[in-house]
């Protein structure tokens, strides 16, 4: 082998080794051990039982008809987005994101705070039929968790569509225009093939949310509607190891199956390409006044839909629903340390998720590279390795580095490091993946040029490839960043009182009825993730959806 | 000749910046970053001690509900920490006693805790939890009435710590038993006219301790005093019953949600809204009624020594000293529990509370192996019977 390119290996397979470890290994243990050595229930046991296989037609149905709405709703607002010119229109980009990075527990809250019984839009029904019983409940059973996964996952398709689109070269529609192509031509031919592919990767990612979705259908699902994740924790609960490996199996087996399907989506490359930004835009005075009807009764549903629960979060951050008063205790308990205060928690967020967000883009931007490796099987490798975080859930990926790693390592006492590795692993698929694409932008005669002029491998990654991807690397670390900062159910699993984040304080503080604390803390974590979004924006002058 | 070209257009070029060597800032940046994060995390540290520290893990709520929930811990147990020398860090871990099981059982080979808080009669049945412990009998156990012991746990893996009856309550201006009389002798049967079923809040027996009471009252009533099957009492109610996943979520769709009017929760409940709020209390109860007696569940929450825990003397004595007077008067207005010790002074607003005098103790019908032998069955039945 070449001398030369050991290091480059070993920069390639560092990230493979850690995940191996810190993912692989945990996981594929604990699940293994439990298939095999249990206690409770066998997988054929778990296989044969009533309740299980209703779990699993939910979970698929509930997330299939999710996907379903998210597209429904979502498509428009992405021609909206590309083809609209309008102010502001990062400042409402970066808005739509927000509920992709909120702690679940937090659309929760906003969600029962809008579409539940008495809640805002119930109130308002009840006034204009002038009745003081309720009469519209969306929150509970069903109809609320499929309303939740699309308030959810719209952004997903909004953004990722959207971004699809902008990059929609005009010249191809002109063409088509002057052939005398209808509109509905133009789109059937043109455009849905043109968005195909960031299409298909956004049902896949919302389904795959949908089908892993666990704090959701817990609160809202009345202790009746399962999906596997919910089945699994019970199970877990119940000390029936057997049957919470089997269902961990087929779970994984299943997202991984989809996980793959993404990242081959993500590869199959635009043809001919557009720029930035480069479709053709209208301002709103330039279309037809049916067309502004419709964009005005869209903007109301889904604003009451997507910004209902954020101002929801807004109001509980400083109304006191007991005192029934208005009041910034909440952000006043933010900068109290101690016991009970929020100081710590808030302190501790920041330091893990940017631990974290290192970590990602440090793991990431190799794993990348790994992605264009002309070797074989490492492209493979690494973008399994990538997806894998994506198909395991948090509670399995937190249960299985505690027993395999931090308790042998006696790690246990304080797993500050421990909540910083789940972080890091949560965020790694979507750091690594904005820096592939990024780099799949780059014109390889760039590169090819840099080596004729005599440019060393590090001087050419430091002074050609890190420059041309640095707008991937700040989007995928924002993206790691806000997941890192949102998570909650492995955090919650590991922590000890001294680690406590912002996003398992909320369920804490939820929990012993301090609201406005908890929506105090709400409200901090959707600005800090609203200030890391306009910050890509503004810095990159590319959009934050072509990361996903 | 191609490549000759290449250089020569190199070097023309003469005003073209000259670059560092990159080892150079990457070794410039990784120090930084090192001393960095380094120092944030020397920084968030807590402080070292001289003094060994006593782990206690417990449930997210453990005395969190009373007038200075941030103070609660120094009162409760500074005196032990002063006596001993030691550091007491009251873990809350935000789950329940079960979550905190699966914890001390992801940790059995090398564990962090040396006393757990908050096994209840029913948790402590399960072969995995005495797994994890180490039997252990205070020498003040004298203190405790034999009768806790024996709803607890006669083997003595746990000790009682406190205790509460887990029973419906009802919103007194909402449902006043003027209208529904029914409330002042309340019966199962009672509870599956659809205006009462549509009316309950109840928690998820898999997730809240008080839900698996309200499930094993409800299993006790129908096979010991009725001698029903008690399975069809849920199919009346599934389509009316509100089951949430936790206690505090029940209690915020019992309190916000107008059609919510009666709640499983704690004998404590009103004895709680006349503390904080005075005058009379807005919530009433309404114990389960059959043949001219009230019935109720007990529910036992107790301290155990972790297995091989790191300090196991320090762990012994914190237990003995949780029985004493300091820790057990401090309960009913923090836990709002009853405390195990005998003779301790209540809060006047204790008047009303359901106490356990008042009921016959559902406890006492239902023996301990024949919830240990069935609880994962009725389980999956309730599952098999909730699950669309």
């Amino acid at each position: 082998m070449d001398r030369r390119s050991i290091p480059r290996l070993l920069a390639i397979a560092a990230p493979i080794l850690l995940l191996t470890v810190f993912l692989l290994y945990p996981v594929a243990s604990v699940i293994v051990d439990g298939l095999l050595y249990g206690p409770g229930s066998s997988f054929a046991e778990t296989l044969a039982s009533s309740v299980t296989q209703r779990v699993l037609g939910f979970t698929f149905a509930q997330a299939a008809l999710s996907t379903l709405l998210v597209i429904g709703i979502g498509l428009p607002g992405a021609f909206m987005m590309a083809r609209l010119r309008m102010r502001g229109k990062s400042i409402l980009r970066a808005t739509l994101i927000v509920p992709f990075v909120l702690p679940p527990i937090v659309v929760v809250v906003g969600f029962l705070r809008v579409f539940g019984s008495f809640g805002l839009l119930d109130t308002l029904a009840m006034y204009i039929l002038g009745t003081s019983e309720s009469v519209l409940n969306l929150a509970t059973g069903v109809v609320g968790i499929v309303l939740a996964h699309t308030f959810y996952n719209i952004p997903l398709v909004i953004v990722m569509v959207s971004s699809s689109l902008e990059r929609l070269n005009p010249e191809l529609e002109e063409s088509a225009e002057a052939l005398g192509a209808t509109s509905f031509q133009k789109l059937r031919h043109i455009i849905l093939p043109h968005i195909s592919g960031a299409l298909l990767a956004a049902s896949i990612l919302t389904f795959l949310f949908c089908f892993m979705s666990f704090p959701i259908v817990l609160a809202l699902g009345e202790g009746r509607y399962m999906t596997l994740e919910v089945r699994i924790w019970y199970a877990f609960r119940s000390f029936d190891f057997g049957e919470a490996s089997s269902l961990a199996a087929i779970q994984i087996a299943t997202t991984l199956a989809l996980a793959h399907s993404y990242v081959r989506l993500g590869r199959v490359e635009d043809v001919d390409p557009g720029r930035t930004a480069a479709i053709r835009r209208y301002g709103l005075d330039e279309i037809g006044i049916g067309y502004k009807v419709m964009v005005l009764v869209y903007l109301v549903v889904v604003g009451t839909l997507i910004f209902g629960p954020i101002l929801a979060i807004i109001q509980a951050a400083i109304y006191d629903p007991f005192g029934g008063n208005y009041t910034l205790a909440g952000f006043a308990n933010l900068i109290e340390s101690g016991t009970g205060g929020g100081l710590v928690p808030l302190v501790n967020s920041l330091l893990y998720a940017t631990l974290a967000t290192l970590l990602a883009v440090l793991l990431g931007i190799p794993l990348a590279f790994a992605h264009r490796s002309r070797r074989s099987g490492i492209p493979t490798m690494a973008s399994a390795m990538t997806l894998l975080p994506l198909g395991v859930s948090a509670i399995t990926v937190a249960y299985g580095l505690m027993r395999m790693i931090a308790v042998p390592l006696g790690l246990t006492t304080n797993p500050w490091l421990l909540i910083v590795i789940a972080q890091t692993i949560i965020g790694l698929p979507f750091s690594a993946r904005a820096i592939e694409i990024s780099l799949r932008g780059i014109d390889p005669e760039i590169i090819e040029q840099a080596d004729s002029l005599g440019a060393s491998r590090l001087q050419r990654l430091f002074f050609v490839e890190f420059p041309l991807l640095a707008p991937g690397i700040l989007a995928g670390g924002v993206f790691a960043f806000a997941m890192a900062i949102g998570e909650m159910s492995a955090t919650l699993f590991i922590a000890l009182e001294q680690n406590t984040t912002l996003a398992v304080v909320i369920y804490q503080y939820l929990g012993v009825r301090k609201f406005v604390e908890a929506g105090a803390a709400a409200l901090v974590l959707v600005a800090t993730c609203f200030a890391a979004f306009i910050l890509i924006e503004k810095l990159s002058g590319e959009m934050s959806g072509g990361a996903l | 000749m191609l490549y000759n070209f290449d250089i020569k257009v190199v070097q023309t070029t003469t005003e073209y910046p000259v670059r560092m060597d990159p080892r150079i800032t990457i070794t410039a940046i990784v120090i930084v970053l090192t001393l960095g994060v380094a120092g944030i995390v020397f920084i968030s540290l807590p402080p070292p001690s001289e003094r060994p520290t006593l782990m206690v893990y417990t449930y997210d709520s453990f005395m969190v509900w009373g007038d200075n929930p941030d103070t609660i811990d120094s009162r409760a147990f500074g005196e032990f920490e002063e006596r001993f020398n030691v550091n007491v860090s009251i873990q809350r871990l935000q789950t329940d006693a079960k979550g905190i099981i699966t914890r001390l059982g992801v940790e059995s080979a090398n564990p962090v805790a040396d006393v757990v808080v908050g096994i209840d009669n029913i948790l402590i049945l399960e072969p995995e939890v005495t797994d994890l412990l180490t039997p252990f009998e205070p020498p003040n156990l004298n203190v405790v009435n034999q009768s806790f012991i024996d709803a607890l746990d006669p083997d003595h893996y746990v000790t009682p710590y406190d205790f509460g009856l887990v029973t419906l309550i009802y919103n007194k201006t909402s449902m006043s038993p003027t209208t529904y009389p029914q409330l002042l002798n309340l019966t199962f049967e009672n509870l599956t006219d659809p205006t009462f079923a549509g009316a309950l809040v109840t928690e998820t027996p898999h997730l809240s301790s008080p839900g698996l009471a309200f499930l094993l009252t409800e299993i006790t009533v129908y096979e010991k005093l009725l001698f029903e099957n008690w399975t069809q009492w849920w199919i009346d109610v599934n389509e009316y019953i509100d089951v949430e996943s936790g206690w505090s979520e029940a209690w915020e769709a019992w309190y916000y949600n107008p059609t919510k009017h009666i709640l499983n929760s704690y004998g404590t409940d009103p004895a709680y809204s006349v503390y904080f709020y005075g005058g009379e209390p807005d919530t009433g109860i309404a114990a389960i009624y059959h043949d001219g007696e009230y019935y109720a569940w007990m529910q036992v929450e107790g301290m155990g020594l972790v297995k091989n825990g790191p300090n196991p003397e320090l762990g012994k004595l914190f237990i003995e000293y949780c029985l004493n007077e300091t820790v057990q008067s401090l309960i009913a207005t923090n836990n709002w529990m009853f405390p195990v010790r005998s003779h301790v002074t209540l809060d006047p607003a204790f008047v009303h509370a359901l106490h356990p005098t008042e009921v016959s103790l559902l406890n006492e019908l239902l023996p301990r192996a024949e919830i240990a032998a069935n609880i994962n069955d009725w389980l999956d039945t309730f599952d098999e019977i909730r699950t669309p």
